[in-house]
C-alpha cells in the first residue's frame, strides 16, 4: 500500500515526463496491436480463401498418395468414413473426391485434363466450387435423357477444346482394373477463370466417375472443412484412421504457402521487435533519468531504514503502473482502427498475391491475442529496462542523504 | 548508565598516497543513554563522517562502531537497514523529507515500515506533532512548509518510532539563528522528556551552548571532550 502510494505520487510528480513516457509506450502498444491485428487478420483471411477454394482444412489420403499419386492408391469404404467424420465435433462438412488424369477430346482436339469426381452436394458445402460456375449450372448426379452423364469443364480447357455448353466431351483414361476407360459426357457447366485452380479440370459426379473407372466404394481424397482453420492440426493429429490412411492439415498440404507465411510472420515480428526496442530505449532513458535525479531521495529512504528491496520494488512499481496505464490508453486508441480493419477492412489498390492466393482486401483480427500480446510485450519490456535503474536505486549509498543540498 | 554508542579506533580514510585524507583517525568515544551531545570542529574536521559511521551509512576504514551492544560492521545490508529503522533516527541539514508525502505521512513512514498498527500510528503522530508544534500542518507537503517547519517534521520523523539514538548533522545550518535556537531547545526538551540520546554536529557557538557535552574534532581526531 505504502509502495503503491509512493509509486503513484512519484509518477504524478513529474507529470510532463510521465505523460511523454506514457504516450510513447501507448504508441508502441498501438503500433503492435494494429500490426498484429492486420497480420493475423490477413493471414486467416488468406487461409480461409484457399481452404475454401479447394483444399479444405484437413485431407485424408492413402498413405503416400500426396507425394506419389496413383489411381490405385484409394481410400476404401469411403462412404462409411465420410459419414463417420461428419458426426465429429467441429466438423462443418466432409466430402470425397476421385482423381483421374485423362485425355479430353472435343471436336478435333485433344488435351490432357485432370478429371475429378465429386459429390455435388457435399462439395458445394465444403468448397466454393459451385460459385465458380460461370456458364450453365452446377453438377447433378443423374444422367441426361440422352443417357450421358453431365460434366463441368474448366474454362481454359473448354476454350482449348473449342467446346461450349451442351457439347459432347470425350474422356479417355485408365480404369482401376487396368482397362481403357472412355466415355462421352455432356458439358452442362463451365467453371473457373483463366488463372484459377480448376481451369484445366473436368468435374464429374462420383457416380459417373466410378462407373467410368470401374471403381466401387472408393475415393482418392477425403476433404474436411472445420469450423475454424486453427483446429486443423490438432484435428488431423487426433483422427483415428486405418493404418494405410493419412490425415494431413492444410499446413502440410499447402506446405509452401504455409512456410512462406511463417517466414513473413517472422519478418513482421522482427519489425515489431524493432519498434518495441526503440520504445524501450526511450523508456530506459526516462526511467534512468528519473532515478538518477532522485539519488539523494533514495539515499534518504535507505538512511531512515527502507530496505534495498523496497527501493527496488518502488522503481519497478512506478514503471509497471505507467506501463499498465499505457496499455489501457493504447487499447482505447487501437480499438477503433482494429474494429474497422476487422469488420470493414482495408481495400487495397492492387490485389496482393500470396502463395498463389490473391486477395484484394486487408482484414484485421479482433481477438484476445491481438490485445494481449502487445500488452505483455509493453509491460514486459518496460519491466526489463527498469531492472537496471531499479537496481541502481536500490544500491544507492545512504551517505548521499547527508551531502548538503 | 549504559553506553548507547561506542566507537573503537574508528577511522575513515579517503583516497590514497599523496591524496590520502584521514577524515577520521582512530576516534574513541562513548556516549551514554540520554546524553545530549554536540560535535563541533572546523569545516573538514570529520563531523559529518563521524555521524555517518555511527549511523551505519558508510563503511569504516578501520575500527568498530558498537550501538546498543551490537557491532554494526558485522551486519548485512538488510540487517543494517532494519537496525537503522528500529534504533536510529536521522535529522539532516537539508531536512530531506520525502517530497511526495505530507507532513503526517513523512512522520508515519518509518512506522509503516515497522508494521505499526493504524491506531497506534495515529496516536503517536498526533502526540509528536503536538510536541514539535506542528498541529494543523499534518496534510501539508514539504514544499508547503518553511525550513523550520520542515526540520520539525524531520525531527518528529526521527523520534516517532522511539529509536535509541538520534543523529543530527548540522540540523540548524539552513535555518536562521532564532529558528535554529528554538529547534535546539525543542530537541533538548524532548531529550529530557523521552530520555532519548541526541548527537548533533554544529558550527554555531550559540547552539553549542545548549549541549551538555561537547566533543571537538580537528583533522579527524578528538581534541577536546567537555562535559558541563
Ligand atoms: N567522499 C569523500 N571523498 C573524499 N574525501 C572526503 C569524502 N567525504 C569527506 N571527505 C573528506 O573528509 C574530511 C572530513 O569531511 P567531513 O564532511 O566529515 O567534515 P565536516 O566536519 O562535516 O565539515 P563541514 O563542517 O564542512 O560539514 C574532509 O577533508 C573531506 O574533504
Ligand atoms: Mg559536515
Amino acid at each position: 500500500m505504502l509502495l503503491l502510494k509512493l509509486a503513484f505520487r512519484n509518477i504524478l510528480r513529474n507529470r510532463r515526463r510521465s505523460l511523454l513516457t506514457l504516450l510513447s509506450m501507448s504508441g508502441g502498444y498501438f503500433l503492435l496491436a494494429t500490426m498484429i491485428s492486420m497480420s493475423e487478420g490477413s493471414y486467416s483471411h488468406m487461409i480461409n480463401l484457399f481452404t475454401q477454394d479447394h483444399t479444405g482444412h484437413v485431407q485424408i489420403h492413402y498413405s503416400d498418395y500426396l507425394t506419389r499419386p496413383s489411381l490405385n492408391k484409394t481410400i476404401n469404404n469411403v462412404d462409411e468414413l465420410v459419414n463417420n467424420i461428419s458426426g465429429y465435433p467441429h466438423v462443418k462438412s466432409v466430402t470425397s473426391r476421385v482423381y483421374a488424369p485423362s485425355l479430353a477430346y472435343g471436336k478435333n482436339k485433344t488435351f490432357p485434363a485432370q478429371v475429378i469426381g465429386i459429390d455435388p452436394k457435399r462439395e458445394a458445402a465444403t468448397t466454393l466450387l459451385e460459385l465458380k460456375v460461370k456458364q450453365g449450372q452446377w453438377l447433378s448426379n443423374g444422367m441426361s435423357e440422352s443417357g450421358y452423364f453431365p460434366a463441368l469443364i474448366g474454362v481454359s480447357l473448354a476454350t482449348n477444346l473449342n467446346l461450349g455448353l451442351g457439347d459432347e466431351l470425350i474422356l479417355i483414361s485408365q480404369g482401376i482394373d487396368g482397362s481403357i476407360a472412355n466415355d462421352i459426357f455432356i458439358i452442362t457447366g463451365i467453371v473457373g477463370t483463366a488463372d484459377s485452380y480448376e481451369r484445366n479440370n473436368v468435374y464429374l459426379s462420383l457416380g459417373a466417375i466410378k462407373q467410368f473407372l470401374a471403381m466401387h466404394d472408393q475415393a482418392h481424397e477425403v476433404v474436411i472443412a472445420l469450423d475454424h482453420q486453427s483446429r486443423a492440426m490438432p484435428f488431423a493429429d487426433a483422427l483415428k484412421l486405418p493404418q494405410n490412411l493419412n490425415a494431413a492439415p492444410w499446413q502440410k498440404i499447402e506446405e509452401s504457402f504455409y512456410k512462406s507465411m511463417q517466414v513473413d510472420k517472422k519478418g513482421n515480428y522482427i519489425s515489431l521487435g524493432v519498434i518495441m526496442f526503440l520504445v524501450s530505449i526511450g523508456v530506459l532513458n526516462t526511467v534512468l533519468m528519473g532515478t538518477m535525479e532522485r539519488t539523494r531521495e533514495f539515499g534518504v529512504l535507505k538512511a531512515i531504514g527502507t530496505r534495498p528491496k523496497m527501493v527496488f520494488m518502488l522503481i519497478i512499481m512506478e514503471s509497471f503502473i505507467l506501463a499498465l496505464a499505457s496499455c489501457i490508453v493504447g487499447m482505447l486508441l487501437a480499438f477503433a482502427p482494429i474494429y474497422y480493419l476487422t469488420y470493414i477492412g482495408l481495400v487495397m489498390p492492387e490485389p496482393i498475391d500470396m502463395g498463389g492466393v490473391e486477395f484484394q482486401i486487408m482484414l484485421g483480427e479482433f481477438s484476445a491475442f491481438v490485445l494481449l500480446v502487445p500488452a505483455i510485450t509493453v509491460i514486459g519490456s518496460t519491466l526489463l529496462v527498469s531492472l537496471f535503474p531499479a537496481l541502481k536505486a536500490a544500491k544507492t549509498v545512504p551517505v548521499s542523504a547527508m551531502q548538503a543540498a | 548508565m549504559t553506553s548507547v554508542i561506542k566507537t573503537i579506533n574508528l577511522s575513515r580514510h579517503f583516497g590514497q598516497g599523496d591524496t590520502l585524507v584521514k577524515a577520521l583517525d582512530e576516534v574513541n568515544i562513548t556516549i551514554k543513554k540520554g546524553e545530549f551531545t554536540a560535535i563541533i570542529g572546523p569545516s573538514g574536521s570529520g563531523k559529518t563522517t563521524l555521524l555517518q559511521l555511527i549511523g551505519g551509512l558508510d563503511e569504516t576504514s578501520a575500527g568498530n562502531v558498537i550501538l546498543d551492544d551490537k557491532n554494526i560492521s558485522d551486519m548485512s545490508g538488510q540487517e543494517l537497514s532494519d537496525f537503522r529503522r528500529d534504533h536510529i533516527g536521522f535529522v539532516f541539514q537539508a531536512y530531506n523529507l520525502i517530497p511526495v508525502l505530507s507532513a503526517k505521512e513523512n512522520i508515519e513512514y518509518i512506522m509503516l515500515l515497522q508494521g505499526v498498527s493504524a491506531d497506534e500510528r495515529h496516536r503517536r503522530v498526533e502526540h509528536i506533532m503536538a510536541q514539535v508544534g506542528l498541529t494543523g500542518l499534518a496534510s501539508r507537503r514539504p514544499t508547503q512548509l518553511s525550513g523550520g517547519q520542515q526540520q520539525r517534521v524531520a525531527i518528529a520523523r526521527a523520534m516517532v518510532s522511539n529509536p535509541s539514538i538520534i543523529l543530527a548533522d548540522e540540523p540548524t545550518a539552513n535555518l536562521d539563528s532564532r529558528t535554529g535556537m528554538a529547534l535546539i531547545d525543542m530537541m533538548k526538551k524532548l531529550n529530557e522528556q523521552e530520555q532519548m540520546t541526541f548527537v548533533f554536529s554544529t558550527h554555531d557557538p550559540k547552539i553549542m551552548e545548549s549541549a551538555r557535552r561537547i566533543i571537538t574534532l580537528e583533522d579527524g581526531r578528538v581534541v577536546d571532550d567537555f562535559v558541563k
